[in-house]
């Protein structure tokens, strides 16, 4: 017996000995931190992109005990099992045979009718459930979604078709058609309207404003002659012609949007007429098959990649927040390398390697761990209200008291960003540095080169997979960080892109939009929570995709370099 | 001077006349005075006199550690990269003093090439890499490029094998080619000098074979200065000879004369092998 318990020993013993127990550690941690990231991933990806997926509408009874009975026609949303002592608490009449019950969220959209576009219902007392061909809903510019039966469409108040079925018959289906058909005409008009009044108004007013601008400026410097001022208002008369003609044709537009009407029964029986202009789109999910469903879910991706956010930011697309994100890290990126590049290059190899050098390595490796809010803090105290302040000052007076760069912008967010990242690319960039081998400086020097000529021509070239890794990191860190933003630039809608067409095109002074802080803001500052939030997963996991897409670029553009210069590790 | 008749040399025509050199004759490249080098407190070179002949080849032989490629980098100042590197003494280029005050020391290293130990071009393209002298100079002019680096590369025997992928990566050269590669790119910029640090020592016997005969057609045009631990290789290509030890110079005369008959013992036991 003790015999055998000692072999036992000895045997855990070896096995420690053995090293075993610290390759499965490592392995399990390495194993726990995959499982994490893939959950994380999963997670915001399911929840994200199950949002763009037509879901069926059911309708049913729902008597709630204690309550009037009525008719329910909603998407199911969400389901959870809840004790029925919980129910009870709440003041629901619930049977005392029941210990738990599904409760689920359901979407009955029409927020303008009922007040609300989600309701908890316990499934236990909604009955008689189907799924008729003929709901349709309807995803509108304003106040949510919308579900019912089509009743009739109307052009000028005259019924072009109408339908009492709410089964797929004839007359209904020719309804539908027409209904269709009209809001593809309502789109087209409402394209047109965006684009004159976004694009063609929009540059009209810039233009307007620059001469505000150059009239004032002319002022400020007492160079105002009547010559100039003539000039002035001849361009402004011709604005203000175009204007004209402008605002003639958005009345036209209009008057044509508006012609049509439609006419939907809602769950209570009620009717309603509403514009057709106000549909976005409408579908039936019901009678959809999986490859229309299919397609429907492209286009709704698409949507979310390339259009506009709606209301409030709720629905609708992202891609303002994309562009902006994107533009922010690339002029970042463009700011944050030459300099960490310079200034590590002063610190290897300029710099005498004594006490100095060293107290300012350790503050630059320290500045990496500084919460970025504390940057925030400096980006608006330091660059926005002192230098953006002296610089409207000085180069802008005509604009004030409003402010050019005296106010958070896309370049303040950019150097902001610059300066949180700059230790990265230093710590990288110095350690590339320090690889280079001497005999390659040598054989450089000894071609009669200077030192700078050296390190343009050699030793840069070389350390360039290095200052890649910084600028990878830098990106890494950038392309996440919301809370100096918030300080700095970032607003919850933008109306233009910081690059358009109007003069300088590139527009550093503009407040942008942002990825990060569109989830935040989409989250937790919306109106609607319960709608908004299947749109932060799905914000979420783009935000992940497009730093993971900035990284791969640089990764790239470093393995490309790398490829170049590999065979000099000797 | 013609390239393509670099292979026809061969290794008889290098032990070559038994003609007495007498370093009296000689025309002065480099003279160096009573030079001492100093790493920190220790004395690494103690008091060096000598020339450097025009356009002849002059080897440093001795055992490791003996100085002999601290010298030749006191020639075209790389010593100077060395932080704690002190020197007094010194050594003239024609009627130059190299160390004085003032003096351009990136037109000196182009006037006194180098090459060194392990083939070390430049992670460009072969062009790039012989035009990389030019450019620093801030010559640009593609023609005068183009006929200075097929001018180096045949000078060092390279162009036949290059002249097809000259735009390639000097890295996917053999070493002996890069070797050869680095020589054409230190030649390009017409230097008076060429520094050698053992320049064969990291490379297979073809190859050391080629540099040798290089170094051969080279002194024609240049003087060279080559520092070895290969003492058949000394007596093959150099015309004198200088033997350190310890940080002096224990004897220097041409080549034949220290080979066949040293004055000093030291040399005597360090090339019959007893030590180094």
């Amino acid at each position: 017996m003790s015999n055998e318990l000692k072999l036992k020993n000895q045997t855990v013993s070896q096995w420690v000995k053995s090293g075993d127990p610290w390759v499965w550690l490592n392995a399990g941690a390495v194993a726990i931190c995959v499982i994490m990231v893939i959950g994380l991933l999963a997670l915001i990806a399911v929840r994200g992109l199950g949002h763009f997926w037509p879901a069926d509408i059911n309708q049913g009874t729902y008597s709630l005990p204690g309550n009037p009975t009525y008719t329910l026609v909603a998407e199911r949303v969400e389901s959870a099992e809840v004790p029925a002592a919980q129910l009870r608490e709440a003041g629901i009449n619930v049977e005392d045979h029941h210990d738990m019950m599904m409760r689920s969220l359901m979407k009955t959209g029409n927020r303008d009718v009922y007040g609300s576009d989600f309701r908890w219902i316990i499934d236990e007392y909604f009955t008689d459930v189907t799924k008729p061909e003929m709901l349709f809903a309807a995803e509108r510019h304003e106040w949510g979604n919308l579900y019912g039966y089509l009743k009739a469409v109307k052009e000028n108040g005259q019924v072009v078709a109408q339908t009492s079925d709410l089964t797929p018959t004839d007359s209904a289906l020719a309804t539908w058609a027409a209904f269709e058909k009209s809001i593809e005409r309502a789109t087209t008009i409402y394209d047109d309207i965006h684009e004159v009044e976004k694009d063609e108004i929009g540059s009209i007013n810039y233009k307007l404003e620059r001469l505000r601008l150059e009239q004032r400026r002319l002022e400020l410097n007492n160079a105002l002659t009547p010559e100039k001022m003539a000039d002035i208002d001849a361009q402004r008369a011709e604005q203000d012609a175009l204007y004209q003609a402008l605002q003639q044709r958005l009345i036209d537009l209009y008057a044509e949007i508006n012609r049509d009407t439609f006419v939907v029964q809602v769950m209570d029986g009620s009717e309603h007429e509403l514009q057709v202009a106000k549909i976005v789109r409408a579908y039936r999910p019901n009678a959809m098959g999986i490859a229309e469903k299919i397609g429907f879910y492209g286009s709704k991706v698409v949507e979310f990649l390339t259009a506009e956010p709606r209301e409030a930011n709720t629905e609708g697309g992202v891609f303002p927040a994309i562009f902006g994100t994107v533009m922010m890290v690339l002029l970042m990126t463009v700011l944050v390398t030459p300099f960490g590049v310079v200034a590590a290059v002063y610190l290897r190899e300029y710099a005498s390697q004594g006490f100095v050098t060293r107290i300012i390595r350790i503050a630059v490796n320290n500045l990496a761990g500084v919460p970025s809010i504390v940057y925030g803090v400096f980006g608006l105290g330091f660059f926005v209200y002192f230098l953006g302040s002296g610089i409207d000052q000085a180069l802008f007076p005509e604009a004030l008291p409003s402010p050019t760069f005296g106010t958070g912008g896309l370049m303040w967010a950019s150097i902001t960003l610059a300066l949180l990242t700059v230790p990265v690319v230093i710590v990288a960039t110095e350690e590339g540095l320090s690889r280079i081998p001497r005999n390659v400086r040598e054989g450089s020097l000894a071609l009669g080169a200077t030192k700078a000529e050296t390190l343009w021509r050699v030793v840069l070239p070389m350390a360039s997979p290095a200052i890649m890794t910084g600028v990878i990191l830098a990106v890494a860190r950038a392309a996440g960080e919301v809370a100096p933003l918030m300080l700095v630039g970032v607003v919850k809608l933008a109306p233009s892109l910081p690059l358009d067409g109007n003069y300088p095109f590139i527009h550093l002074d503009q407040k942008f939009m942002h990825l990060g802080f569109h989830i935040y803001d989409v989250g937790f500052q919306s109106p609607n929570v319960e709608a908004a939030r299947p749109l932060v997963y799905a914000t979420a996991l783009l935000l992940v995709i497009v730093i993971a897409l900035l990284n791969l670029a640089a990764v790239t553009i470093r393995n490309h370099l790398r490829e170049k210069y590999k065979s000099l590790e000797m | 001077m013609s390239a393509t008749n670099t292979h026809s040399i061969d290794i008889s025509a290098m032990q070559r006349s038994q003609q007495a050199l007498r370093i009296e004759d000689e025309k002065v490249c480099l003279s160096v005075k009573d030079l001492h080098l100093y790493y920190g407190d220790k004395e690494a070179l103690k008091g060096i006199d000598m020339i450097i002949p025009e356009k002849k080849v002059t080897a440093f032989i001795g055992p490791s550690g003996c100085g002999k490629s601290t010298l030749l980098r006191c020639f075209n100042r790389m010593n100077d990269l060395v932080d704690s590197c002190r020197i007094t003494g010194e050594i003239n280029l024609h009627d130059t003093n190299i160390y004085a005050k003032g003096t351009d020391v990136a037109e000196l290293r182009r006037r006194v090439g180098m090459v060194f130990q392990k083939p070390n071009p430049f992670p460009k393209s072969i062009y790039e890499n012989v035009a990389y002298g030019l450019r620093i100079q801030g010559i640009n002019k593609k023609r005068v490029i183009d006929e200075t680096v097929e001018w180096a590369l045949r000078s060092a025997a390279l162009w036949d094998e290059v002249k097809d992928r000259l735009h390639e990566s000097a890295l996917g050269m053999s070493g002996g080619q890069q070797q050869r590669l680095v020589i054409a790119r230190t030649v390009a910029v017409k230097p008076e000098v060429l520094l050698l640090d053992e320049p064969a020592s990291a490379l297979d016997p073809i190859s050391t074979l080629k540099i040798e005969e290089l170094i051969h057609q080279l002194k024609e045009e240049f003087t060279i200065a080559i520092v070895t631990h290969n003492m058949q290789q000394a007596a093959r290509v150099s015309d004198y000879t200088a033997f350190m030890y310890m940080g002096n110079m224990v004897e220097f005369g041409d080549t034949n004369g220290l080979f066949t008959n040293p004055t000093k013992q030291q040399t005597e036991d360090y090339i019959t092998g007893r030590y180094g």
